[in-house]
């Protein structure tokens, strides 16, 4: 298998990096000027019948040139990339960088581009991936649709720089359209001049080494009552910001860490000079486990990304409501991170599922067991499953038993039909949703 | 991003230029150039442009069938079939993508004129991929598409200047010339401010340079090529009987090929005159060791026939005709001219013809004194051959002379010719019929029809084929026959010559037809008292049954392909008159598309001067309504409405305002009137508008301070 794959990575490798430098290099017109070129080449083969040769050497003796004259760009900058803390996957990021002129010339009608860090997978991620579409999609099939770059992390544009006077800074605001969650690394900040002709440019690179974490990507959600969340405490409770307890008093005792601060009793502190605490009787509060199934071979496999998006969603949503959320998920180990009332932010959820990474060598087992040593606190379960399997429908059965209430949404590929006949039915405790991609949000609306 | 003016309308007239169709391309650039002084615009959505981008495909490939089927030269469809298919195929398609792509800018201008006169300038990028409106369609998605547009301005200008180069090169740099300030105008419209004029110029100056000197490098390399000519390529390539020689089959080992593909149709005017032999040329002179006959002359002995004022007649041979009989012809010329630059090929001809008629127009013919007629015109020739029996185009027989071609015999097979006419016991005084009788009868007594040659016969002596032929195997193919005959009756003092063609026998329906298999030799034999050349067949009768030995089903199959193959040609080659309805069949699909992009939505919309947006130009109804007066008066008040508060929220909220309250019927009476009229598709009737100002001025007085 490898040997068949090698040649057609290393094709792809070339081809990417050739295609990503022609991007860079050529302007517009140079990106013009270099089709021309090819397609004159090719016809103008036949000089007998055909005068496009004339066209193609005109076409290679301006691109020479501008080539040529690209290694002659004397310049020097520095530069200062403003960034965010975090983006989100599918929405502009955009930042601003500081170009510093170090020459004594004034220099226009320059360009800035930014550096990412290279996005070409390594050939085991590259072989997962085209053994993955190649079970997807069928041979020969024009309209399925084929991921063409599952692995470029963003869309970078070029941004026109103002013109620097000697010692002057500019200010390029740039944007960035992220398409991946997980962390986006720049390498470095490139000032391109594009030749006399205007079709190459020649660069002076800028090391900037940053990251920004990329948030998944959200989808809004109907206010939803969850599994085992009682519905009379809705709204009145969480207003009072008193969530999870009730008023009545129960006792005094030792300051713990993670009190809240408006539960120290200050008289009682003053006469004993140690802090104490109030402590109200529990009323109960709701924590719900957000089970997020991360078992797949290929890596930015899209039902991963639109599982973890989902999660991110109901991670987001949830916390601002009167709960507690663990996410519970496997990865090199096993994961369980807990959320709201003053344990963790919708933030830090979100930077977690951001860098959530798939898990190929390990069985559902291990999440089932991470979950069930969980159900003691919880009081409901939100598992968010990649296929409707044998060891899934069993995990499932046995939350069911046990007695916990239970929302499983399935998340299918495009055009993948999952019957849940024979499987546990739903009833008045499971709800079941078959989320399929490209008609998610709407599938979210309807929960 | 837009050219630059006039930009394109220089690359058509300079297309037009180059390609011929001057008048054209300058039509086609002031019409674009138009939309920069006229206002009124198309209001084209997404559909529309699906539709002018379905009509150009259409109008591509229509044109692609037109320019095939017009091709004079080699190949086409039936270039797939006969001849040299490779060869074929490769000029038939150069000739057509040469044609195509100097046609792009004409074929393309629809969708590059629906752009320039549209109201938004581009064209959605979905409307012209296929694979994206299907996906779009099957997955609803094609997110990645929708909403895309661009501006082909330029890709067109592109394709301008690229069609423009597909011509023949003729030496000169006029395209180069036209090429240079062209894309120069566009480049500068998008100079670098970094870099002043001068520096540009300089830049141009060095560049075009560069392109120059690799101009002058292509020639001579291109002189070079030619120096080690082309043609030595062709020479293998060719296929097709040769006029002057013809390589016999003699001498080789195993059976002969045979194929049952028919390659000439035959329509005789009176079903039993048919002709027996169809000859294409006959030759003079034998070489034993090669095996091969020769004509006895060069290519550029080919005198040219010319045609009869009406073009369409050619005499072969003048002179009065007895009981004349006509037969139609149909034949492919399989050869290929390099001086004509077009497919050649020798006529199957019968025997004694004298004219032809119903040629197609524009063939060139030439003959030789062999009577062979070599024609130059389309692969495939259908005419009337008018011929009656007597005299024929062949030279008399040279015997005066000393170079007797006619009667020469290699003299290595004499012996073999000697012992064989001791055996047919010829009487010493025998006159030409009694030598021809006996020749015949001693062929058909004591030889037989064979295709198979063996190895062990042929090797095991020295002699040559026909030495073995006569005196021990005294079986073989046609060319043995005809080569002993010829050698034979020479010997015997009678002037023969070694023709090939083919034979007829096979009847279909009111025509004949001649397959490939049916390819023959035969002997000429000159006749003392006629003066003239007649056929003289010594092969056994047989032969025809046994090369007839295909199977049915198998020769269902081959005439079904062959039949196939003789209409496309007849297609192609213009013999038939489908062709003319080509465009015309187009032309109601064209129509019917062209009325749905122009005047189905009927949404032509005049461009407001100066105003920009697209929304510029669209006038409200009901921004005349005098509620707004009502909610201005309000407003004065204090009761001011939020940016995005609706109408009957804020009419609501003004009329908890004590001082308004006693207007709440009337006021929400105007509101209603007031929705409707902006709203309602159907408007307010002539009472109500009446109604709606009446109230609103009464109100408006209750409402004004006191």
């Amino acid at each position: 298998m490898k040997l068949i794959y090698k040649p057609i990575y290393w094709t792809y490798y070339v081809a990417s990096g050739v295609w990503y430098w022609a991007r860079r290099r050529l302007t517009l017109a140079g990106f013009a000027a270099a089709a021309g070129l090819v397609v004159s080449g090719a016809v103008g083969a036949d000089i007998e019948n055909t005068v496009s040769y004339q066209a193609f050497l005109l076409l290679f003796g301006m691109l020479f040139f501008a080539f040529v004259s690209s290694f002659f760009f004397r310049a020097k900058f520095t530069a200062i990339r403003h960034l965010p803390r975090v983006g989100t996957a599918g929405h502009s990021l955009r930042y601003r960088v500081e170009v510093r002129n170090l020459t004594k010339h004034n220099q226009p009608g320059l360009t800035l581009l930014d550096d990412l860090a290279d996005p070409r997978p390594t050939f085991q991620d590259w072989l997962g991936f085209q053994l993955a579409e190649g079970r997807r999609v069928r041979p020969f099939r024009v309209a399925q649709r084929r991921r063409t770059n599952p692995f470029r992390q963003a869309n970078l544009g070029a941004s026109p720089i103002p013109t620097l006077t000697p010692s002057g800074v500019g200010e390029v605001r740039m944007e960035l359209l992220p398409l991946r969650r997980g962390v986006l690394r720049f390498k470095g900040v490139t000032v391109a001049r594009p030749d006399v002709l205007g079709l190459f440019r020649s660069f002076f690179k800028i090391p900037a080494p940053q990251t920004v974490l990329i948030l998944p990507k959200r989808y809004p959600l109907p206010p939803i009552a969850l599994p085992g969340s009682p519905r009379y405490q809705e709204g009145g409770v969480a207003l009072a910001a008193n969530v999870g307890a009730s008023e009545e008093f129960v006792a005094l005792r030792d300051y713990r860490h993670g009190d809240p601060l408006r539960h120290i009793h200050w008289r009682s502190w003053a006469k004993i000079g140690k802090p104490i605490v109030k402590e109200y009787e529990d009323e109960f509060f709701v924590r719900h486990a957000l089970v997020l199934d991360t078992f797949d071979e290929e890596p930015n496999s899209e039902v991963l990304e639109e599982a973890v998006s989902i999660a991110a969603s109901f991670a987001c949503t949830i916390i601002t409501q009167e709960s507690l959320l663990d996410l519970l998920f496997v990865g090199n180990q096993t994961y369980c991170f807990t959320a709201g009332r003053g344990l963790g932010h919708a933030d830090q959820m979100l930077e977690v599922l951001a860098s959530v990474k798939h898990c190929p060598d390990k069985k559902f087992e291990t999440l089932e067991h991470l979950v069930l040593g969980h159900l003691s606190v919880v009081s409901g379960c939100i598992c968010v499953l990649q296929r409707w399997d044998a060891a899934r429908q069993k995990f499932v059965e046995k939350l069911k038993r046990i007695g916990v209430p239970l929302l499983v949404l399935i998340v299918a590929p495009p055009g993948h039909r999952i019957s849940l006949a024979g499987s546990p039915l739903p009833d008045a405790s499971t709800t079941f949703h078959v989320l399929e991609i490209g008609k998610i949000e709407e599938g979210l609306r309807k929960l | 991003m837009k050219t630059p003016p006039f930009l394109l309308l220089a690359a058509l007239v300079f297309w037009g230029w180059m390609s011929g169709f001057l008048l054209v391309g300058a039509l086609m650039g002031l019409l674009l150039e138009s939309a920069r002084f006229i206002s009124a615009r198309w209001e084209l959505d997404d559909p529309d442009f699906s539709r002018v981008w379905f009509f150009c495909v259409l109008l591509n490939l229509a044109l692609v069938l037109y320019v095939f089927t017009m091709n004079d030269e080699t190949g086409g469809i039936a270039g797939m079939f006969h001849g040299n298919i490779m060869r074929n195929v490769s000029d038939s398609s150069v000739q057509t993508s040469t044609r195509f792509l100097r046609w792009l800018p004409m074929s393309l201008f629809a969708l590059m004129a629906a752009q320039t006169f549209n109201l938004r300038p581009s064209v959605p990028m979905a409307s012209i991929s296929l694979i994206t409106r299907w996906r779009q369609r099957r997955h609803k998605g094609g997110q990645d598409f929708a909403g895309q547009y661009a501006d082909i301005s330029y890709p067109y200008f592109m394709v301008c200047l690229f069609s423009s180069g597909i011509h023949s090169n003729r030496g000169d740099f006029h395209y180069f010339a036209g090429l240079v300030p062209l894309i120069l105008w566009a480049l500068v419209a998008n100079r670098s401010k970094r870099y002043g004029l001068g520096a540009w110029i300089c830049a141009i100056t060095l560049g075009v340079g560069l392109a120059i000197i690799g101009s002058l490098g292509v020639n001579q390399v291109q002189r070079a090529i030619q120096h080690i000519d082309a043609q030595l390529m062709a020479r293998f390539l060719r296929q097709r009987s040769d006029p002057l020689q013809t390589m016999t089959s003699m001498g080789r080992i195993g059976g002969l090929k045979l194929s049952a593909k028919i390659v000439i149709w035959l329509q005789p005017r009176e079903l039993a005159q048919v002709p027996e032999y169809l000859r294409e040329a006959s030759y003079r002179i034998y070489k034993p060791d090669k095996m091969t006959w020769f004509s006895g002359d060069k290519l550029t002995d080919f005198k040219p026939l010319q045609p009869e004022p009406d073009e369409k007649t050619w005499v072969l041979l003048p002179g009065k005709m007895n009981n004349p009989a006509a037969v139609n012809i149909s034949c492919y010329l399989n050869g290929w001219s390099h001086e004509d630059n077009m497919p050649e090929g020798l006529l199957p001809l019968p025997g004694g013809v004298r004219r032809l008629e119903n040629v197609p127009p524009y063939m060139v013919m030439k003959r030789n004194q062999n009577g062979a007629v070599l024609a130059a015109g389309r692969g495939l020739v259908i005419f009337d051959a008018i011929y009656a029996g007597g005299a024929t185009m062949d030279s008399p027989p040279n015997i005066t002379s000393t170079n007797r071609l006619d009667l020469d015999v290699p003299t290595n097979e004499v012996p073999a010719l000697e012992q064989v006419i001791a055996e047919m016991h010829l009487d010493a005084g025998a006159d030409e019929t009694q030598k021809l009788r006996a020749v015949s009868r001693f062929f058909s007594s004591k030889f037989s029809y064979s295709l198979w040659q063996g190895w062990d016969k042929v090797a095991s002596t020295n002699a040559t084929p026909l030495t073995k032929f006569l005196l021990t195997s005294r079986k073989g193919h046609c060319e043995y026959f005809a080569s002993a005959t010829v050698l034979l009756l020479r010997q015997l003092g009678i002037p023969a010559r070694y023709a090939i063609g083919y034979a007829v026998h096979e009847a279909h329906g009111s025509e004949y037809v001649v397959r490939e298999r049916d390819a023959h030799a035969w002997c000429l034999a000159w006749d003392e008292k006629a003066k003239n050349w007649v056929d003289f067949d010594t092969t056994p009768a047989s032969w025809v049954s046994m090369e007839n030995h295909f199977s049915a089903v198998g020769l269902w199959f081959s005439d079904a392909r062959s039949w196939i193959g003789f209409q496309i040609s007849k297609f192609r080659w213009r013999q038939a008159h489908l062709q003319q309805y080509i465009l015309w069949s187009l032309l109601p699909v064209m129509v019917v598309l062209l009325y749905h992009i122009i005047f189905r939505r009927r949404t032509q919309r005049k461009r407001p001067a100066g105003k920009a947006g697209l929304d510029a130009d669209v006038i409200w109804p009901g921004l005349d309504s005098e509620f707004y007066q009502i909610e201005s008066r309000l407003a004065a008040c204090g009761v001011l409405r939020e940016p995005g508060e609706a109408l009957a929220d804020w009419l609501e909220r003004a009329l908890s305002e004590p001082s308004v309250a006693e207007l709440r019927p009337v006021l929400q009476q105007l509101l209603r009137l007031h929705y409707r009229y902006r709203f309602d598709p159907h408007g307010l009737s002539e009472a109500e508008r009446k109604s709606l100002g009446d109230q609103a001025r009464q109100a408006l007085n209750q409402l004004s301070p006191k």
